[in-house]
């Protein structure tokens, strides 16, 4: 128990720092970088809370691959980000109510783990007992995505794709200015 | 970047074992952590490793663009298809039941397939995004 608390504490302080040192930053690559090493520790988090498929997705999709896109995509911008913020007291003012808000309202949030929160009375039960019978696989996990829930999954996947679709739409040039200043390989390499 | 021994070769080294281990979290989804999402992140994360070292040129031969277009339609086809087969089989859409022999070897496929479809789609979307930011530039400056 002690040891828990001590760990959850450990990887607050550290999410805690790294988010004031993203607030500072004015250089892109240095929030990039933040940003990944915040995703490493929002997964040790989620392996503490025992979430390991969430921990493995949040590891790979977002301390690994976005920063990679976000670095390719950086060569595209500003190296500084500007000092545009006229006045800090506003928005410093709607993050201080926002925060209290959502800190007030965790205090009607049922523990972690506590048996008889409304998430686990009432479908999960139903997963968890048939996921055994009804389809034979060991991890829950896979089931109630790929299975029980294969609507929303595939509805995922088409987000996936029409995301992917969509940026490659917006980041092709003109076809018929780039027909003037390319060669014609290039044109199909880059279709 | 390209010239840089230590990179080149460590790359070499480690493509292979990376696209495994894709393999495994993809296929292995059944039984410990993992699925199509990661797996397919894993798996494209090799590929950009390759393009990063020894170009986005080199990288295009060894993955050409049009196969990784095609596959990243392909990718939503099987997941959707595996709902139309078993609709056609007599079942609801996306009910794998009467995908095998039994119930759960019919989930079994089911799941299978849909993974494979959602590795598909993710990983060659992550390819292609990554091409098209790296070769921008390229179209922008000529």
């Amino acid at each position: 128990m002690i040891s828990e608390l001590l760990i959850n504490a450990f990887l607050v302080t550290i999410m805690l720092s790294i988010a004031i040192a993203l607030i500072r930053t004015r250089t892109v690559i240095f929030t990039v970088i933040l940003t990944s090493a915040y995703s490493l520790v929002a997964a040790l988090m989620f392996i503490t809370l025992d979430a390991v498929d969430v921990a493995f997705t949040e590891a790979s999709v977002g301390a690994g691959i976005s920063t990679i896109l976000f670095l390719a995509a950086m060569a595209y911008l500003p190296k500084k980000e500007e000092e545009s913020i006229s006045s800090e007291f506003v928005p410093a003012l709607s993050c201080i109510i926002l925060g209290g808000i959502l800190i007030w309202c965790s205090y009607d949030l049922p523990e972690i783990g506590q048996l008889t929160a409304p998430i686990h009375q009432h479908i999960a039960p139903e997963y968890i007992k048939g996921s055994k019978e009804d389809i034979g696989i060991p991890n829950i996990v896979t089931s109630v995505l790929a299975s029980y829930r294969g609507y929303d999954t595939f509805g995922e996947t088409i987000v996936v794709f029409t995301a992917g679709v969509a940026v490659l739409a917006l980041l092709q040039k003109n076809p018929a200015k780039k027909n003037k200043s390319q060669p014609k390989q290039k044109i199909r390499e880059n279709a | 970047m390209h010239n840089n021994p230590i990179l080149r070769i460590s790359t070499k080294i480690l493509f292979a074992p990376i696209i495994l281990f894709g393999l495994y979290v993809q296929f292995h989804g059944d039984f410990g952590p993992g699925g199509g999402f990661q797996a397919g992140v894993i798996v494209a994360s090799a590929f950009i490793l390759y393009s990063l070292v020894f170009g986005i040129e080199a990288g295009k031969k060894l993955f050409p663009s049009n196969i990784n277009l095609i596959l990243l339609a392909l990718g939503g086809i099987i997941y959707g298809g595996v709902g139309i087969v078993s609709m056609l089989l007599g079942d609801e859409f996306l009910a794998y039941n009467i995908l095998g022999s039994s119930p759960q070897s019919g989930q079994h496929i089911g799941i299978l397939l849909v993974e494979f479809g959602v590795g598909l789609t993710v990983s060659n979307v992550m390819i292609a995004l990554f091409n098209a930011f790296a070769s921008y530039d390229k179209i922008k400056e000529k």
